[in-house]
């Protein structure tokens, strides 16, 4: 009763607001157009407004960027569908089965399962963050040390190193390169240079954004433009087709198991929505008796990833309120924004800033909700960017992705880095690569030498101390089991 | 050799090769951390062993099965394989890489030039502007007849005349070009829409989000940057 008080009172302080509906508006729209506009995401969105930040309150600042992190998530998924441009790597598993989708004369349908799917993963995830924040915190914080979150890493990328890539070693070897990628810059532990080449620019490490929008908006072009010399290029064919209730009905496990999914990972910080949706979006792969339709343009594809990667922004939000802990980019992003008002995001929040935290859980109901009405409307919109002629379409990403990778830091090498990541990407995906395992490598790759690094001297570098923790040795067994089984599937299975 | 083709045999080499690279380098960094035993550089190397058996059990499951199909359907559905593409031979790859370098020749050789014969800031400029001509001149007439080739390399060039000849002069070219490379031939909807383009850009990014582009550093196309901001803004 408390937890729904407070709710109402941070709704009300809300909606009272001019200033505040502005932003939550601004933040639902503009969430929805970085997340859904290929070759821009939520991320450039984010770093543009940081620095005007400062001259909104705490709540307002915090309040925006709570709600693109909402509808950008699912904004993400409109261009994963329609374009085979995951607007940010959460929405990649999307793509695996809703471009075919789209490629099939269902892009409408996909797009509708994505807006329900979203709504009602993000909806149900803030209600239980906002019952259930204190004791999960508690337990994941309790249960959740540095070994278990390198094995939680090495289980995700061994789930992972099955998807999108021709064989099973290739997926290795794009999740390898990813994490070769996040190795280059300070050494984690006594920030020791590795592989600068003396270029003061690699010391800082190549940052991701540049390389994620190189992988997916770049590299996406470049394969459109070989398509189209081969003759091979096909504009997808254009319908609004929402999903029935009945299929939801029809759906409704792999709903609740994605909202289990993308809660539990979400919660973790570094897992976040990107391994929630791959897990999401995996186990329901797993789970079918028809594997072979995925792939191929199956609803519950688009369904499983779409409702745990909005499943994981409300839980994303615990460690980053409670602990202070960010679990990814944008919630990053919110810990400058705490800090450009000389606050520190963690306990003390709860205590000195009880409204902004009612204001901000308020925020995100309320933004899951509107991604109901907003994303059909917006959609609709969206699909007529369709009807643009590639060859116009094409130099507008590109332009939009330069300003991106160039707004993040200024630098113009940034851009150049976003270009050859996406002249590499084209020819690694030409050759059977994943560019979707490269990048969850890279984003995974940091924190998981930082939690090896930390679960060792935990351990006083004695591996079986890994025996000795249930939650890890679990995971560590599971993600070698996962690795022995696709050994297996590659030489002895005609196909996984 | 199994069902092993060549391209098998190059691409592993390629991997085993970057290992091998990178591990040299490694020795850079081999460095003691006290309160880390493992030290600064096992886990670079440990990806690097793990490359290492990836790339050779890539090559022994194309000795088995060949190029064989994608071992899942998740997989297939992300076939972009270059089979059955006229831009899968060596001298395609040849002059692809060849136009691939030239946005990091102009990149380094002015500053080469100007080393060599001690050319102050006007001279370097000069020096680039001569680079980035002759360059612009040799991609026009490399990428004739390789626009896949040509699409690559156009963004990474855009990309190295930032710094110098900023987002606002740059753009419009960029645009144009773009849309030229993807078979777009009626010139006058290019410049109208490519204009259109650029206008909206503008106005959305610098006017509406006061985003800093790069205005460039050399001559006119410095001043036009700042130009372009100051009405802008």
């Amino acid at each position: 009763m408390e937890t729904f008080n407070n709710f109402l009172g941070g709704a009300v302080t809300l909606f009272s607001d001019p200033l505040g509906i502005v932003i939550f508006f601004g933040g639902v729209i503009g969430g929805m157009l970085f997340g859904a506009i290929p070759g821009v995401s939520m991320l450039t969105l984010a770093a543009i407004l940081l620095p005007f930040t400062a001259h909104l309150s705490p709540e307002h600042g915090i309040m925006l960027f709570s709600v693109i992190y909402c509808t950008g998530v699912y904004g993400g998924a409109i261009t994963a569908i329609l374009f085979n441009i995951p607007g940010s790597p959460e929405n990649a598993p999307t793509a695996f089965d809703g471009y075919p989708m789209t490629k099939n004369g269902q892009a409408g349908k996909a797009v509708g399962a994505a807006v329900m799917c979203s709504a009602i993963g993000g909806t149900v995830s803030a209600v239980i963050m906002m019952i259930a924040t204190a004791p999960i915190a508690n337990w994941a914080i309790s249960a959740f040390g540095p070994p278990e979150i390198f094995a939680l890493v090495f289980f995700g990328l061994a789930v992972a190193s099955s998807v999108g890539a021709k064989t099973f070693w290739k997926g290795w070897l794009s999740i390898l390169i990813g994490l070769l990628i996040a190795v280059i810059g300070l050494d984690p532990v006594g920030g020791i240079p590795r592989w600068d080449f003396n270029m003061p620019y690699l010391l800082a490490g190549i940052h991701f954004i540049p390389t994620i929008l190189g992988f997916f908006a770049v590299t996406e072009i470049f394969v459109q433009a070989e398509n189209r010399a081969k003759g091979s290029y096909q504009a997808p064919k254009l319908s609004v087709d929402f999903p029935s209730f009945a299929e939801l009905i029809a759906h409704k496990f792999a709903v609740l198991r994605s909202i289990v999914i993308g809660f539990f990972c979400g919660i973790l910080p570094g897992i976040g929505a990107t391994l929630a949706s791959f897990m999401g979006y995996n186990e329901a792969v797993r789970w079918s008796k028809d594997k072979s339709e995925f792939g191929k343009g199956k609803l519950e594809g688009v369904i499983s990833s779409e409702t745990a990667n909005n499943a994981a922004t409300g839980a994303a939000m615990i460690p980053l309120l409670a602990l202070g802990l960010p679990g990814g980019a944008l919630t990053a992003m919110m810990v400058g924004v705490f800090q450009m008002h000389d606050m520190e995001p963690g306990p003390l929040v709860f205590l000195n800033s009880a409204d902004l935290v009612w204001v901000v859980f308020a925020a995100m109901f309320f933004a899951n909700i509107s991604i109901l009405f907003v994303g059909y409307l917006e959609t609709k919109t969206i699909i007529n960017l369709l009807r643009i002629p590639f060859q116009f379409l094409a130099p507008m990403i590109l332009c939009l992705a330069t300003v991106g990778a160039y707004a993040v830091r200024g630098l113009t090498i940034d851009v150049i880095v976003m270009f050859v990541a996406g002249a590499i990407g084209f020819f690694l995906r030409r050759s059977g690569y994943s560019v979707a395992g490269i990048v969850l490598g890279l984003i995974l790759g940091r924190i998981g030498e930082q939690t090896f690094a930390q679960a060792m001297q935990m351990l006083h570098f004695e591996w079986s101390g890994f025996a000795g923790r249930p939650i890890a040795a679990a995971l560590l067994v599971a993600g070698f089991l996962t690795l022995l089984g696709s050994i297996y599937g590659a030489f002895f299975k005609k196909q996984v | 050799m199994g069902n092993l083709r060549t391209g098998h045999i190059v691409e592993a080499a390629l991997w085993l090769g970057l290992c091998l690279f990178l591990y040299i380098y490694s020795f850079q960094f081999e460095k003691e951390i006290e309160i880390y035993k493992f030290g600064a550089s096992a886990w670079p190397r440990a990806i690097l062993l793990l490359i290492a058996v990836a790339a050779v059990g890539q090559l022994l499951y194309n000795w088995k099965k060949g190029d064989g199909g994608a071992t899942s359907m998740i997989a297939q559905a992300h076939d972009d394989s270059s089979k059955g593409s006229d831009h899968n031979s060596l001298k395609w790859y040849l002059w692809t890489f060849f136009l691939l370098a030239l946005p990091f020749i102009y990149m380094n050789l002015p500053e080469a030039i100007a080393g060599m014969m001690s050319l102050e800031k006007p001279g370097l400029h000069s020096a680039k502007l001569i680079v980035a001509g002759i360059v612009v001149l040799v991609y026009i007439l490399t990428m004739r007849g390789n626009y896949v080739g040509g699409i690559l390399a156009l963004p990474i060039l855009f990309g190295a005349f930032l710094q110098d000849f900023g987002f606002y002069a740059m753009a419009p070219i960029f645009i144009l070009g773009v849309m030229y490379l993807f078979g777009e031939r009626r010139y006058k909807r290019m410049v109208v829409i490519g204009l259109g383009l650029y206008a909206l850009l503008m106005i959305f990014f610098v006017s509406l989000l006061y985003v800093g582009l790069p205005t460039g550093n050399i001559g006119w196309f410095y001043d036009f940057g700042t130009t372009m901001v100051n009405i802008l803004q």
